[in-house]
């Protein structure tokens, strides 16, 4: 973080006369009184205070009002800051088992679907913290980047307000779990990352895609969250199934076994209901606590008004100044130079008999 | 004052017996013919048959011949010294300048008009010469020159002109007055009085009230050196008006020390040009 801000002025060319601010330093503000022998006066710190005072308010006055003429402002910037938050990647479940209701029926009535119901919670989530940056994948066969990784709460929400929109087609995990992985930026150390996989289902990933997959996973170390939205019925994700045990016969119990390989904190949420579903995410919430750097927009600000102030501070003391001067001496004639007035008053007599 | 020929004259006593044959207005050091009576003396040792004086020669047991013997009166010189410095441009209730070139006018006519000789020097740094009279009972060239020294402009930094004027006047002593504002280093006070210590010196200081009594109780001044020494902003209240003045009544007060020694005491000329005053001062010194 620099120590000063970046400055700038709007009519630039006018600092060039700020030079003219160090007049004051030639020129004093003070009429002159010639005398015999400055030495004359006794010394007085008081006197060379207020000397020094006046210089400066002169250029105070006139560096003052030039740099008020060029219009200084100080430019916005991001303002990187620590806060409490994670990186959050949301990878949301598309296909089209998550327009169903957990009872696994078209919704009806009062009723509302998986998407509807996971929508609603995550969108609490969204925005709990001010520092929580979030990206959203959704997938379905093909993954789909919905918001890059940003901390506009607004966008993240908007993002989570479209994925009840119908999905469809199947459930292919393994590439909406590389591009939700790709959201994180290049690493920053000390931020608490968290993966939220929001499915209902899952798939059987490619022995190929797992590798490719353990090894993101291993550069990334997120924290992962798997958010199972299990359908009543349904197997879950710790049933051994009856017969072989495949991945195609028991592919969550699979991917969960997976998960499990991969060496990353990694915990699984069943919610057979909403309010699971909350549950688990309050939980996701209060385990990603760590301090994360996070940047703020800081808007331009004109200083013009300071300037103007500054500038009549040092005219206040001038003028202050120029009232309570004094001469020396006042001279009726002091235009006049000292012996060029030949029709001599009292103290040149001799010129006439000269 | 409109009238030159009217103003009051200086009077002035020399401390010494001048010399010399010239008949002037001063007592003079030789026994002369004409004059006050001074002492008598033997017919031999001034053979002067027109001053015999009977009743003492009758009155002389050893039947002596008695002479008697009267003071010459002789001429002295009178020389002003003038400081050109740029001090001496100040202008305050008076201009410094104009009364120094008063005084020098007024010195001339009283000098020149009872025969005794006015010679004027002006010195800065150096001796300058353009302005330099020698000594000349000749009152026009002593009104003139006194007049062309108003003209002269005061623009020197220092007075040390006047050690070399100080060794011009070498020889028979002269009234010398030493016309400035002494505001010199204390050590070229000391070296001119005593290149001058020969001679009668009556230093003149010029002063203005305008300096010390004149200056205002409150107020913000910037002064400004004639002299080139700088510029200074002074806020004057009455504390420091006491300090300014105590600190002016002490210099003039080391003046008139550093003058004992070697001449009489300075006389202060301040705001106006005043005759009678400077001749009061030269008859009780």
């Amino acid at each position: 973080m620099a120590l000063l801000p970046p400055l700038g002025a709007a009519t630039p060319w006018l600092l060039w006369f700020l030079p003219l601010a160090l007049l004051p330093l030639v020129l004093s503000v003070t009429r002159r009184n010639a005398v015999s022998s400055v030495s004359a006066a006794p010394e007085d710190p008081l006197s060379s205070g207020l000397r020094i005072a006046l210089t400066a308010a002169g250029m105070l006055a006139i560096g003052g009002l030039v740099l008020a003429l060029a219009g200084p402002y100080r430019a916005g910037e991001r303002v990187t800051r620590i806060g409490i938050g994670a990186q959050v990647s949301m990878l949301i479940d598309r296909s089209g088992s998550m327009n169903e209701t957990f009872a696994g029926r078209q919704p009806s009535g009062a009723e509302e679907s998986k998407a509807a119901a996971s929508r609603r919670i995550l969108r609490d989530f969204v925005g709990e913290r001010a520092h929580d940056q979030f990206a959203v994948t959704a997938f379905s066969t093909a993954p789909m980047l919905v918001v890059p990784m940003t901390d506009r709460h607004d966008a993240v929400r908007a993002a989570i307000a479209a994925i009840d929109r119908p999905g469809l087609d199947y459930t292919n995990v393994a590439r909406g779990l590389g591009m939700a992985l790709s959201q994180f930026g290049p690493s920053a150390p000390g931020v608490s990352r968290a993966l939220l996989l929001v499915s209902d289902g899952a798939a059987v990933i490619d022995p190929r895609i797992q590798g490719q997959l353990r090894a993101e996973f291993a550069k990334v170390r997120p924290n992962l969250y798997w958010l199972f939205l299990r359908t009543k019925g349904s197997p879950s994700i710790h049933d051994k199934p009856a017969g072989e045990d495949t991945p195609q016969a028991a592919p969550e119990r699979h991917l969960d076994l997976f998960f499990k390989s991969l060496g990353v904190p990694y915990r699984a949420f069943e919610a057979e209901g909403a309010e699971a579903v909350a549950s688990a995410v309050r939980q996701i919430e209060a385990l990603e606590r760590d301090p994360i750097p996070y940047t703020e927009e800081r808007p331009r600000r004109d200083l013009t008004g300071w300037a103007y102030g500054l500038a009549v501070l040092g005219l206040l003391l001038l003028v202050l100044a120029k009232l309570a001067e004094a001469e020396i001496v006042r001279l009726p004639d002091r235009k006049q130079a000292p012996r060029a007035a030949d029709p001599a008053p009292a103290p040149a007599p001799t010129r006439a008999a000269a | 004052m409109s009238d030159p020929e009217d103003a009051a004259d200086i009077v002035y006593l020399p401390r010494w017996r001048p010399g010399g044959h010239r008949v002037g207005a001063h007592r003079g050091r030789d026994a002369g013919g004409l004059g006050t009576f001074r002492d008598q003396v033997g017919f031999l040792r001034l053979p002067d048959a027109r001053r015999i004086d009977l009743r003492a020669s009758l009155r002389d047991p050893f039947e002596g011949v008695v002479v008697r013997r009267f003071e010459t009166r002789s001429p002295v010189e009178t020389y002003a010294l003038v400081d050109l410095s740029a001090s001496m441009r100040f202008r305050g209730r008076t201009d410094r300048f104009g009364l120094a070139t008063a005084f020098c006018a007024a010195l001339a006519r009283s000098a020149t008009r009872i025969g005794d000789g006015f010679g004027l020097m002006a010195c800065d740094g150096t001796l300058r010469d353009e302005l330099t009279l020698p000594a000349t009972r000749h009152r026009a060239a002593a009104q003139a020159a006194a007049a062309r020294l108003g003209t002269a402009p005061c623009e020197g930094r220092g007075a040390e002109g006047l050690l070399e004027a100080a060794r011009r006047l070498a020889g028979r002593p002269k009234l010398i007055f030493l016309v400035s504002d002494f505001r010199w280093p204390q050590e070229l006070i000391e070296r001119v009085l005593s290149a001058l210590a020969l001679h009668d010196v009556t230093p003149v200081l010029l002063a203005d009230s305008a300096e010390d009594e004149g200056l205002p109780a409150w107020g913000l001044v910037e002064l400004d050196d004639l002299e080139g020494a700088g510029r200074r902003l002074v806020f004057l209240r009455p504390s420091l008006r006491r300090r300014w003045i105590a600190r002016e009544a002490e210099r003039i007060e080391a003046l008139r020390r550093i003058c004992a020694p070697f001449s009489r005491p300075p006389f202060r000329l301040a705001d106006r040009f005043d005759a009678e005053a400077l001749s009061r001062h030269l008859m009780t010194t």
